[in-house]
């Protein structure tokens, strides 16, 4: 007999001698954390003249628009920061004022995104990072609409803009959220 | 249509029916190894199982990592080992569970030396792959341009049936035994994803910064036996109904063989599970499709026309990318398992007078290697077993085993089969070596069960 019964017995007991587990610690998962961030496309537009004057030919001086943004409350308790890039370019002869709101429910002002962007006369691709802060992040929790004010500087030189300039205000943007799973 | 979650738990459960018994495969002194290669000659003339007990079968594993990856209790921060386990994450793992009760198995052995057996099982079985992709997107966000995160891998499946199966175990010739059963399935509830395909993807933009692509996305989920009617309770008279053959049927079949080229060595070999089960009550399919490309809002600055952004992407993006619900009656086949093993017998041989038929006369001593492999849509693999197997008169068999497979490289697995009188009692177990430290543990498979064996040899 090359295995005896007791030999199984014994084989037996000693698997289940060793049979044991090696400490763990749940709740070390409390300090469990990672950051993801994930990126979205955002606005964009394109405006000429026309979008700067009245049915007159007159400069609107304030030219804006408004979205309405999708819920966020699946991300919200996660967020930690939101980073916006807005990349512009302006082949006006003239400084534009870009500002960034965000708004209620009710369509009332909750925040203004800093800085307020300015846009140089002729000036190139330009890139801007507009930052959300740790410390105010839950305003996006209450954000319904997204508005963007683009204001026009009035002219130093006296000259207008006129229904035929081929000039274009582009406006480029992206929205960096970054998510700390801790922070649920 | 009242919606109806039938064993939400089972759905969530992420499991694959692992299904490899590699401890009971071949040992002939237990008729549930019949369940697994139809030809083997069962060492008996007459048995039947406790009924609900004659066995109870699970199994659970998880080849990505275990508890304790995650959770020792040692000076390595919970982050460095969320990160360590990322980063050792595979193009797929997977989850599975596979769970067995038997409620009725009895056979007899025929004048002609055939074992006939018959008998019902419950299971359940679940599988849930996913890609590393999708881990990626979710640890690392979606930062990097033009990469492509797939959820081609993105697989699962789930049932709950009910088995009715009956078999024989002919001897053809001196060497050769052929086996065959037939199943009858009856599915209580099945969810399945599979052969889906999509890649989501950020790539720099024209009229935007990003442009942001989800790619000939096709995902089926099908299900069936889920959402019910509502003048269907889900009670105990209903599952009852549903297991025995009220649920969505389906057939298959078992066949294998023995082959004994010379007295002391034996091929074997079986095929489980050759079957389909095809759905045709309470049935609810959901397919997404479709292809679509996102630059982001253009703000047109005119205050003459409302803000229907948001709206308009809405109605563009169900454009391209269709949901549907589909109520069309639809076909699975059944997980398949192959099973091969050779085997050299050795050691005093058995008395065997109170037998007057003619059949191999069993050694003291079996050693062998066997392979299992399973195949599915979902999810494919193999393992290999070598194995040892002692007998110890009439009353006591042990059969142990060394596995690698997709859990482990070095699963030993141990099985005991005792009798007092007819009375068999055996239990079966693998992954001993994981008991070091059961957390560390990323499978374990658990078969108990008791019958009465007349004339056992």
């Amino acid at each position: 007999m090359i295995v005896s019964p007791t030999k199984i017995t014994y084989f037996f007991l000693l698997v289940l001698c060793f049979a044991c587990t090696k400490s763990i610690d749940t709740d070390q998962l409390d300090d469990a954390s990672f950051e993801s961030t994930y990126l979205f496309t955002l606005v964009h537009l394109s405006l000429k003249a026309p979008k700067f004057l009245d049915e007159f030919n007159q400069e609107i001086p304030v030219t804006s628009d408004m979205v309405k943004v999708p819920d966020l409350d699946d991300l919200s308790p996660y967020l930690k920061r939101a980073e916006f890039t807005v990349e512009t370019e302006n082949s006006f002869n003239r400084n534009f004022t870009l500002n960034i709101f965000f708004y209620d429910i009710n369509k009332k002002l909750i925040y203004t995104l800093k800085p307020v962007i300015i846009v140089p006369a002729k000036s190139g691709k330009l890139s801007h990072i507009l930052t959300i802060p740790e410390n105010e992040i839950k305003v996006l929790d209450k954000t319904h609409y997204f508005g963007m004010n683009i204001s026009l500087w009035h002219s130093t030189s006296g000259k207008l803009i006129k229904a035929t300039d081929p000039s274009e205000f582009i406006l480029k943007s992206s929205l960096k959220l970054v998510v700390n799973l801790n922070k649920a | 249509m009242r919606k109806l979650i039938l064993l939400s738990s089972f759905l969530f459960t992420f499991l694959i029916s692992a299904q490899n018994k590699q401890v009971l495969y071949d040992f002939a002194q237990l008729p549930q190894t019949l369940l697994l290669n139809p030809a083997v000659d069962f060492q008996g003339k007459f048995h039947i199982g406790v009924p609900g007990l004659s066995q109870l079968s699970f199994h659970a594993g998880f080849t990505g990592f275990s508890a304790y990856d995650l959770l020792a209790d040692n000076k390595v921060s919970i982050n460095d080992k969320i990160k360590d386990i990322y980063n050792s994450f595979g193009k797929s793992e997977f989850l599975s569970f596979n769970q067995q009760m038997e409620l009725l198995n009895i056979g007899i052995r025929l004048r002609d030396n055939s074992y006939v057996s018959v008998g019902y099982y419950q299971e359940l079985d679940v599988l849930f792959k996913f890609p590393k992709d999708l881990v990626d997107l979710f640890y690392d966000g979606n930062t990097v341009l033009n990469r492509r995160y797939s959820i081609a891998k993105l697989a699962g499946q789930a049932e709950l049936l009910g088995v009715f199966h009956v078999g024989i175990s002919r001897k053809v010739n001196e060497f050769t035994r052929f086996g065959m059963r037939a199943k009858i399935y009856s599915s209580v509830a099945s969810v399945s994803t599979k052969r889906n395909t999509g890649e989501f993807y950020t790539v720099k933009g024209t009229d935007n910064i990003y442009k942001q692509h989800l790619s000939n996305i096709d995902v089926l989920l099908e299900t069936a036996g889920i959402q019910l009617p509502d003048d269907v309770e889900a009670d105990q008279s209903y599952l009852k109904s549903q297991f025995l053959f009220g649920g969505n049927l389906g057939i298959g079949l078992d066949l294998g063989f023995t082959y004994q080229p010379k007295e002391q060595w034996e091929l074997t070999g079986s095929l489980q599970d050759l079957g389909f089960i095809y759905y045709t009550k309470n049935v609810e399919s959901h397919r997404l499709r479709g292809t679509y490309a996102l630059e982001g809002f253009q703000l047109d600055f005119d205050p003459n026309t409302p803000d229907t952004y948001w709206n308009d992407l809405k109605d563009n993006f169900e454009k391209r990318v269709k949901k549907d619900s589909i109520m069309s009656n639809f076909m699975n086949f059944r997980p398949l398992k192959l099973n091969g093993s050779i085997t050299y017998s050795f050691g005093r041989k058995r008395h065997d007078d109170c037998t007057f038929i003619n059949r191999i006369i069993p050694y003291s001593n079996k050693i062998g290697a066997h392979l299992f492999s399973r195949l599915n849509v979902v999810h494919s693999y193999i393992a290999a077993t070598l194995f040892y197997e002692r007998r110890f008169g009439n009353s006591l068999s042990t059969k142990i085993t060394y596995t690698a497979d997709p859990f482990s490289y070095a699963n030993v697995g141990l099985g005991i089969s005792a009798r007092a009188g007819a009375f068999n009692i055996y239990a079966i177990a693998d992954n001993l070596l994981g008991l070091r430290n059961v957390y560390n543990m990323q499978s374990a498979n658990v078969q108990l069960g008791m019958n009465f064996i007349f004339g056992a040899y």
